[in-house]
């Protein structure tokens, strides 16, 4: 892989790839194609942003240390996977990239994602996964300081994030199912996943309220103690 | 000549994701069928009569996903029958049964390969592409077990000092509670110790190594060429319109002509290659002991 050495050119394709490029090749994809083979280039924009990431991830001189802190974030996850019906996976994920910032938070909802699908199944979804959990993340490293500053916001973030998960995976459902897109297929995937959803929400704003004091200060004391 | 299994990681997500793309990719029935058959056939091939959950979980999805088509989609100009006002028309109701074909014989791939591509597997794979990403990946699963232990120890000295008990319900989630948070600090620590450690030991100042030292031999090389001459020759036909369907508003097949044809076939071969493989295998190994 190229390095690219001027820092204002690497940090004008970060931009650029994740806002410009995705959606142009979303666009051009659906006009080049008959407006049938969606999920062609659904797929190619996922893999796509998480080649970037993992480019721009190994070209960044990161410390040992916040890399072990990563694994070990991210196998909390993994683990959180197995409790029922509750998903503490994007609460982690969320409270993770407060405290580490944005491209950590993405690694760990995108890493626990491939991880547990190693049990949970493997599939065409976990690209999809991946990209949704790591961007919950990315998003709230992004926002870090209004989200640990105020507590409601912080739980909205989680419900929201929640809400948008599912409506994303039924979106590829439907892709998947019908190549197609159609809003009546859409509605009723999305009327059938309404107990998903509720668990989703559910489980980020209970864990959020429960977790996010407790490992946040165990956070903190870490990044303080050891300067990482 | 190796099983299956033993090939390169990069031979083995090769053809999987070969299999798995052209199903997803193309809505050709033919295809679909081989897709939805070769699936069910590997899958039965590497795990005999066991699982039979999975079998009956797939039989079940392949029905609610058949019928749901028909009853959401009115497109279509043959009409079956009306249902409640609702018309039934036999383009969505072959439509719906190609696309549950599809999408469980997809799976089944999937099943077969979450059972082949062990994480180690993967872990050779990023290792190639992102040796930061896979240290992170192989040490977050070296996680997993060690937390579980580490907890039964927690819980285990929490106990014998008298802290918590266990037929109170209150006191026992407090001292669940506890025994995680003590879980998180020590994993921590134990991070940062554990980063110390492989500083010390020079981690980042040479080029790294794997456990497995996986190269690529001969039989690689041919599965790899094979696969990629199966693929190209059937995308060609893809490519070339010679497998376009239509559902609706009536079913149309373009002409297949001698392309398309091939590129069926080629895909049938592509869907066969570990099982002829794996037969190539058991036929050596029968030789071998007769000459004993």
């Amino acid at each position: 892989m190229i390095l690219i050495r001027s820092k204002t050119m690497r940090s004008a394709i970060k931009v650029a790839v994740p806002f410009v490029i995705l959606p142009l090749l979303t666009i051009a994809g659906a006009v080049a194609f008959d407006q049938k083979k969606h999920i062609i280039i659904s797929m190619a924009v996922a893999f796509f942003a998480l080649l970037l990431f993992a480019a721009g991830f190994e070209k960044r001189s990161t410390g040992t240390r916040r890399m072990v802190i990563v694994a070990v974030m991210t196998a909390l996850c993994f683990a959180g996977r197995f409790i029922p019906f509750l998903k503490p996976i994007m609460a982690l994920t969320i409270i993770s990239a407060l405290y580490l910032g944005g491209e950590a938070g993405f690694l760990v909802g995108a890493l626990a994602a491939v991880l547990s699908n190693f049990y949970f199944g493997q599939g065409p979804w976990t690209a999809f996964q991946m990209l949704a959990w790591g961007s919950a993340g990315l998003f709230a490293g992004a926002l870090a300081e209004p989200l640990k500053r105020s507590k409601p916001f912080l739980l909205f973030y989680g419900a929201l994030s929640g809400m948008l998960y599912s409506f994303i995976m039924d979106i590829w459902t439907v892709l998947w199912y019908a190549e197609d897109f159609s809003w009546k297929l859409y509605q009723s995937a999305l009327i059938t996943a309404i107990p998903y959803t509720l668990s989703y929400m559910v489980s980020n704003v209970l864990f959020l309220l429960i977790l996010s004091k407790p490992i946040g200060d165990k956070l903190a004391r870490i990044k303080i103690k050891y300067g990482i | 000549m190796r099983s299956f299994s033993d090939y390169h990681p990069i031979v083995i997500a090769v053809w999987f994701f070969s299999v798995t793309g052209v199903a997803m990719f193309c809505n050709h029935p033919p295809l679909m069928a081989i897709a939805l058959c070769g699936g069910v056939l590997f899958f039965g091939v590497r795990n005999g009569l066991s699982h039979g959950r999975t079998h009956l979980y797939f039989g079940l999805l392949f029905t609610v996903l058949a019928l749901a088509n028909p009853l959401i989609s009115h497109n279509g100009k043959t009409v079956l029958f009306v249902l409640d006002h609702n018309p039934i028309t036999l383009e969505a109701v072959l439509y719906g049964l190609n696309s549950a074909a599809m999408i469980v014989g997809v799976l089944y791939f999937f099943r077969s390969f979450s059972q082949i591509m062990t994480s180690e597997k993967l872990l050779c794979i990023t290792g190639a592409l992102s040796p930061k990403l896979s240290l992170v990946l192989s040490m977050a699963l070296r996680s997993v077990p060690m937390f579980g232990k580490q907890s039964r120890k927690i819980a285990d000295s929490q106990k014998a000092m008298g802290l918590f008990s266990e037929d109170n319900i209150i006191d026992d989630i407090r001292g669940r509670m506890r025994i995680f948070s003590i879980l998180i600090t020590w994993a921590l620590e134990n991070g940062i110790v554990t980063a110390d450690s492989m500083a010390a030991r020079g981690y980042g100042t040479g080029r790294r190594t794997q456990m497995r030292r996986a190269s690529f031999f001969a039989a690689d090389w041919l599965f790899l060429g094979l696969t990629l001459g199966l693929v190209g020759l059937c995308s060609a036909a893809v490519g070339a319109g010679r497998l376009k369907f239509e559902f609706y508003p009536q079913l149309r097949a373009a002409s297949p002509g001698f392309l398309g044809i091939a590129g069926i076939f080629a895909y049938a071969v592509l869907v066969m290659l570990p099982l002829i493989n794996e037969t190539g295998v058991k036929l050596k190994w029968k030789r071998l002991m007769s000459e004993i």
